[in-house]
């Protein structure tokens, strides 16, 4: 897998629906356009729920991944 | 003029009818939460409330309605109605379901905006869904 590098980490484990939207909603909106926010989640809905937000809002997921038992996501600002 | 604010094509317009209160404790938190997510895509959202609906968004009731869950600790309304209005989400009431409980305005917490029966069919027919709990 390609290195990504994030411009911001968001960790929200043990946060359950919708708070892990909520706070990636709030968190994208402080990067510039084109920089990548890390997100990491416990909420076993947190996969497809990230992949609708970023379809949803426009925002690009990079990548979706499981480590250690977390969910962890990469996300690039997109407008 | 619509009472969404949105003329924006790509912004999404949904609404969500809530019409359960004290009653039904287990039934008040699902709107809030799914509307919360809702805005936080980026979607216009606001959640009509209507039979006992209102009680929901009445003072005092976010402290006083608890969401049962199963071994305990269930949580205030006011936690779910918070996060809500925090991100955008609008409430709405209409006269007629205010009557129904002995309401006025006065009794409705901060924000809550009054609509009538036919500014919510204008809505109903300018979202892009419409949800009813």
């Amino acid at each position: 897998m390609d290195v990504l590098k994030e411009d911001q980490v968001l960790d929200c484990s043990g946060m359950l629906c919708p708070m892990p939207v909520v706070k990636t909603s709030k968190a994208i909106k402080t990067l510039e356009v084109g920089q990548v926010l890390k997100m990491i989640a416990t909420d076993p809905g947190a996969p497809p729920d990230m992949e609708a937000w970023s379809r949803q809002t426009g925002n690009e997921l990079l990548r979706s991944t499981q480590e250690d038992g977390k969910f962890v996501f990469y996300i690039r600002r997109s407008k | 003029m619509s009472v969404w604010k949105t003329n924006d094509p790509e912004v999404k317009k949904i609404l969500y009818i809530q019409t359960h209160g004290e009653k039904d404790p287990e039934r008040t938190a699902t709107p809030f939460f799914l509307a919360t997510a809702a805005a936080a895509m980026d979607n216009e959202v606001a959640i009509y409330f209507t039979m006992n609906g209102p009680q929901c968004v009445a003072k005092g009731n976010g402290e006083k309605i608890v969401i049962p869950r199963k071994g305990g600790n269930g949580r205030e309304l006011k936690f779910f109605i918070d996060q809500a209005v925090e991100i955008g989400v609008r409430l709405l009431v209409c006269q007629p379901s205010l009557d129904l409980h002995g309401y006025t305005m006065d009794d409705m917490i901060e924000g809550v905006e009054m609509i009538g029966g036919a500014a919510f069919n204008d809505m109903a027919c300018d979202a892009d869904a419409v949800i009813g709990f």
